[in-house]
């Protein structure tokens, strides 16, 4: 039995746990249609209260049996003869173990180690046998606990205070997710940047200035992890080349939109920039890749910039400029529509153009939330990561020439990550380093942007 | 927004049949602005009705009536701040100095640089004292240097009564002074720009008595050297700062005078049962 | 008080010659600034304009295949088959029993010599027996069907390709035919451009998204519902926002980097499919779903609530019987905006392994699959130039789906959007 025939199997019970919970709560309710009820709750709830018992002990159990049963089943298949032959070096046994229950549970079709193949039927029967046991043990606790709640219901049984009770429960279960996944991806990284580092030094990784790590070979001693010039990358083209693009556009945008234009238009051109937004990034890459790039290398060429290579920097930054202009502009919209309009008239009122009440009053009031805004599009460009795998390059150059190749954070990550893996090299791990410098990073940008944001906002307020 | 139909010479209102509806001004020099037939829409929504006034160089007017009655919007007509609301629509005239504020051949900028302004609320920038000040001239460039502007800036907030008590820190934020010393700041701000009139819409509404006062005590002072026209609500304070007081009510100029006529034997009931407090 | 500097200060000619030079030159700096504020909208808006000009010039033609006529003498090459073979379910085995694929081969031999079948894309024959499929009486008579040509060939004619096969075009001009491409949209991957076609990668992406709104939803939803209505102001509670608002910022590739640690490498998973690719697209979108849910439940008007609580209803009943149906098409908007971001990413399922060959369409959640986005990112990186203009199809279909939903959303919000 499969553990979604079991799960549809206990959600069927729980249905007739329904039923009967609430048939019996409504043989209860006592007088006539229109008299008062003596139950203190409705018989859906009394129903539900049924149910719920019957399912929620169940499934707990289940989901602690899948933690708890590999281990079992490991142990069992390796009394089985076949397990004699296994070889003692942990390392090897623990690669054929996985691979025969790989195969075992379908996973896998064919064993890449004759061994393996051994291991599987003792695998296959022990997994049979304990899933067996999980699932005999969760129809009983369906039984077992939907009988008790039924023998429960009393007309002053409160039920609905408990069905909510529970639901509340499942809220705050729900919104403790995103601290789960914040946690998951912290220690996730940490976890394995902590590996890396212990085979390559966190200095020599931080500080570095050569990124080449095809070249490593042995466990130990490896060189070619300094980080340096991808940092670098990152830097040039997400919060150099981009924001040259983003700002200025983003900014003088904002202003047009709020300050000049009439409301039609404004109301026409907002939801078209926002379209730049919404434009998904792979499409940017190969924008970027397919016509940009191609163009930037030819005018480089034509100006005689004779080493201008087609991926360029400035493709890769300039495209993702582009794409963070709403994101610019939409926070300098914010900005500027919080700077309180007695300041704008203030300085209307004195004889200042309108030009320069934006320039001299309202921009340096709403600078606060301006720059925010653009360490948000900081964060948000420097994380970008199709736009500069498709564009940018793989070179490792420490270079502030534009139309050269430079290499970023994300595409490293990219092209660590692909392709063939063994998950303890450190090629494979240092991706997770740069994922944890990336996160640390943008976190650090996020939190002082909003801050700034907010401080700014309640100046206002 | 400027209605030809209704041009008429500032000059020839003199003859104007009833003076107790219009504050057409029948002695004294030439006025320094003056409104002929003014009417203000907003969208459909009349807001002004047939308003004619005139403002002298020598008394401070004051602008009453109950809350909704149009003097403000009336007051922000005279130098055009409802250009920058799109649906107002304003015809009629309004002279300064016998110019058509409203003719095409008026330069906003100009304008209200010659007729300054003082809001309800103090809105000082958020700058220095210092900057707040020199923002107007140097936006028109009405110094040459530093020193001429130091000059302005320390005169300017001298006649606004603030000079002893910023003299020391001229570079801490405006936002950071008291309610009364931001709005007397934002009186300083307006005279740094030497305008002819100034006008105040409220100005003294979000203060507490004592700045009150001060403000009150300092349109003492600058009467005479300006134009003064003050919008309030609280008829004490037309009575004690003014010499002209124009009554409105929904929209239309119901009666204007010498203030102590205005206060003592008004002319129109409205304005009577106003004044004693019946309405308002 | 204020004599002393009075006197000083003359007053200002706003007439004279040099204060109207500055006049104007005031004026002029507004206009340029005006224009620079235009020029950037411009700009923005040109760029935009240019990139689905680009995207859809290229892209229209990946929609059509250039195709050569064959003449096939059914009659004599299949000895007689009659259509009745073809009708059933046993048609498609009787095909592959009377060697169709030789068939077609030895009529091209026939009409364009022995090197006539290179002219032809691999996949020709299938159109011939989707046209038998279609109509099984053709078999009783000679008829000419129009065949695609071998990708080379393909290129050249509709742009510009390698020398030989322009000479090949040029010799044969006059013959080609345009016909629109069914093959893309009802293949999937494949190595010849000819062949290729977007279902296995739209299939997959509808799994994956159906696995992404099935996680993120319900707990979007009800995450929301807690952090507006119940959660009680303590560390926890910051805590929780803290996170919601910091994973809505965190970059996509660190889900994917998470999505690899976790779900595969911990918990095992099957790499490549779909539920993995869900559950990382899910943590990526519930952020969004709780913040635009929390703010549609915040515009419910507490008079609501206090109506609600005045006739005796529970704080739970209030909210679900009440605050959600009202916040509901605020909910839904910010969801699909939500679901359109995942519809889109890339970066993360290249982590998780959503980047392999995928020649047969996913048909459960735990096979390998792929997605539009990223069967866009393989497409471009293929030499063949065949691939340029499928990449740019395949991209407007991705763009299409995304101006669907987000006109849903649009429509939503406007038809739904009340003012309280």
């Amino acid at each position: 039995m499969t553990g979604a025939t079991l799960l549809f199997l206990i959600i069927g019970l729980g249905l007739v746990a329904w039923f009967f919970g609430r048939l019996k709560a409504a043989g209860m309710q006592s007088g006539g249609k229109h008299s008062r009820s003596a139950l203190h709750s409705l018989p859906n709830y009394h129903g539900w209260y049924v149910a719920l018992w019957a399912i929620l002990p169940a499934a707990i159990f289940l989901a602690v049996w899948s933690f708890a049963s590999p281990a079992l089943i490991t142990d069992a298949a390796l009394t089985s003869p076949a397990a004699a032959q296994l070889p003692q070096d942990a390392f090897a046994r623990a690669a054929i173990l996985s691979e025969a229950r790989a195969i075992a549970s379908g996973n896998q079709v064919n064993a890449f180690n004759p061994l393996s193949q051994s291991m599987v039927e003792p695998y296959r029967d022990a997994i049979a046998y304990y899933q067996m046991i999980g699932a005999v043990a969760a129809l009983l606790m369906v039984f077992a606990c939907g009988v008790y709640a039924w023998l429960q219901i009393k007309p002053d049984l409160r039920a609905r205070t408990k069905i909510e009770r529970v639901t509340m429960l499942v809220l705050l279960l729900a919104s403790l997710i995103a601290i789960v996944t914040t946690v998951g991806i912290f220690l996730s990284l940490v976890f394995e940047t902590a590996r890396f580092f212990s085979m390559v030094s966190p200095i020599d990784f931080l500080f570095g200035t050569e990124w080449n790590p095809k070249a490593v070979a042995g466990p130990r001693g490896e060189t070619g992890f300094g980080a340096i010039p991808l940092f670098w990358g990152t830097v040039f083209i997400g919060a150099i080349i981009a924001m040259i693009v983003a700002i200025p556009l983003g900014l003088m945008s904002a202003i047009y939109l709020t300050q000049y234009a009439p409301a039609k238009f404004r109301s026409w051109m907002k939801p078209i920039l926002e379209v730049l937004a919404g434009v998904p990034t792979v499409v940017y890459g190969y924008f970027a890749a397919l016509t940009v790039a191609p163009a930037l290398r030819d005018f480089a060429v034509s100006i005689g910039i004779s080493n201008a290579s087609s991926e360029s920097a400035l493709a890769a930054g300039a495209v993702m400029g582009i794409m963070i202009i709403p994101f610019v502009s939409s926070m300098a919209d914010d900005s500027i529509a919080a700077v309180p309009s007695a300041m704008r008239d203030g300085s209307l009122a004195m004889g200042a153009t309108q030009s320069e009440t934006i320039k001299k009053v309202l921009i340096p009031a709403a600078l606060p939330g301006v720059v925010g805004g653009v360490l948000l599009a900081v964060s948000r460009a420097i994380g970008e990561t199709m736009i500069v795998v498709m564009a940018a390059g793989l070179a490792a150059n420490m270079t502030a020439n534009p139309f050269s190749s430079v290499t970023t954070v994300t595409t490293q990550i990219v092209q660590l990550l692909t392709g063939d893996q063994e998950f303890d090299s450190p090629k494979t791990l240092a991706a997770f380093a740069l994922g944890l410098v990336l996160f640390i990073v943008t976190l650090l940008l996020n939190l002082i942007a909003l801050r700034v944001v907010k401080k700014y906002r309640e100046a206002y307020e | 927004m400027h209605d030809d139909q209704k041009t008429l010479e500032p000059n020839e209102s003199v003859h104007m049949t009833d003076s107790a509806t219009t504050g057409v001004n029948t002695e004294g020099g030439p006025p320094k602005m003056t409104a002929r037939h003014v009417d203000v829409f907003y969208g459909d929504k009349q807001a002004i009705n047939d308003v004619s006034i005139d403002v002298n160089m020598d008394s401070v007017t004051a602008f009453i009536g109950p809350s909704g009655c149009g003097k403000s919007t009336f007051l922000r007509c005279m130098n055009r701040m409802n250009d920058t609301i799109p649906i107002a629509r304003v015809t009629g005239d309004i002279t300064l100095e016998g110019e058509d504020i409203y003719a095409p051949k008026m330069d906003v900028v100009q304008l209200r640089a010659r007729v300054g302004m003082v809001f309800q609320k103090p809105n000082p920038f958020p700058k220095s004292i210092y900057d707040n000040i020199a923002y107007g001239p140097r936006i028109h460039g009405l110094a040459t240097g530093k020193e001429e502007l130091d000059e302005i800036v320390e005169s300017s907030l001298q006649r606004a009564g603030l000079w002893g008590e910023v003299k020391d820190r001229l570079q801490d934020s405006g936002t950071a002074l008291s309610g009364g010393q931001q709005q007397r700041l934002c009186i300083a701000r307006a005279i740094a720009v030497d305008p002819e009139v100034i006008l105040m819409d409220e100005p003294c509404s979000a203060l507490d008595p004592i700045a009150t006062a001060k403000i009150e005590e300092l349109i003492h002072e600058l009467r005479g050297k300006y134009a003064i026209v003050i919008v309030t609500h609280n008829m004490q304070q037309a009575a004690r700062v003014s010499q002209k007081t124009a009554f409105f009510h929904l929209g239309t100029l119901v009666e204007y005078g010498e203030t102590t006529d205005i206060f003592t034997n008004p002319r129109e009931e409205k304005t009577r049962d106003y004044i004693t407090g019946r309405y308002g | 008080m204020n004599s002393l500097t009075e006197t000083k200060r003359r007053p200002t000619d706003w007439q004279g010659a040099e204060m109207q030079k500055r006049i104007a030159g005031r004026y002029a700096a507004e206009r340029r600034f005006k224009a620079m504020g235009m020029a950037a909208i411009a700009l923005s808006a040109s760029f935009l304009a240019f990139l689905l000009v680009v995207m859809v010039g290229n892209g229209f033609l990946g929609f059509t295949q250039t195709e050569l006529p064959v003449e096939i003498d059914f009659p004599a090459v299949t000895g007689g088959a009659s259509p009745s073979q073809f009708q059933g379910p046993n048609a498609e085995a009787n095909l592959q029993v009377m060697g169709l694929r030789e068939i077609v081969d030895s009529s091209i031999e026939i009409q364009y010599g022995p090197e006539g079948t290179d002219l032809f894309s691999s996949g020709a024959w299938t159109a011939v027996s989707a046209k038998i499929l279609a109509d099984p009486d053709i078999v009783e008579q000679k008829s000419t069907v129009n065949l695609p040509v071998v990708s080379d060939l393909d290129v050249a004619y509709k742009d510009e390709g390698n020398p030989e096969a322009e000479a090949k075009v040029s010799e044969l001009s006059g013959q080609f035919s345009t016909g629109f491409n069914w093959n893309f949209l009802s293949n999937s991957d494949a190595t010849d451009p000819m062949q290729v076609g977007i279902w296995g990668a739209f299939k997959g992406s509808l799994i994956t998204m159906i696995v992404t709104l099935m996680l993120a939803f319900p707990v979007g939803v009800l995450a929301a519902l807690y952090l507006e209505e119940y959660a009680p102001k303590n560390r926890l509670t910051d805590l929780i926002e803290v996170s919601i608002n910091n994973l809505a910022a965190v970059p996509s590739i660190i889900f994917g980097l998470l999505g690899l640690a976790v779900f595969l490498n911990f918990f095992g998973m099957p790499r490549s499919g779909a539920l993995v690719g869900g559950l990382t697209l899910a943590l990526m979108t519930m952020p969004v779903i709780v913040i635009s849910g929390r703010n549609a439940v915040k515009s419910v008007p507490p008079s609501i609530r206090e109506a609600a609580l005045g006739i005796g209803a529970s704080p739970l009943q209030v909210v679900f019987h009440h605050v959600l149906p009202l916040a509901l098409p605020g909910i839904l908007t910010g969801t699909i905006i939500g679901m359109a971001r995942a519809l889109g990413e890339t970066a993360p399922l290249l982590m998780i392994g959503m980047r392999a060959f995928i020649a047969t369409p996913p048909s459960g959640i735990t096979d390998p699959a792929t997605v539009l986005p990223v069967q866009i990112f393989l497409w471009s990186d293929e030499v063949d130039r065949g691939f340029v203009e499928k990449t740019s199809a395949a991209i407007i279909v991705l763009l299409l789906f995304l101006l669907i939903m987000n006109a849903l959303a649009i429509y939503l919000r406007n038809r739904f959007e009340t003012r309280w």
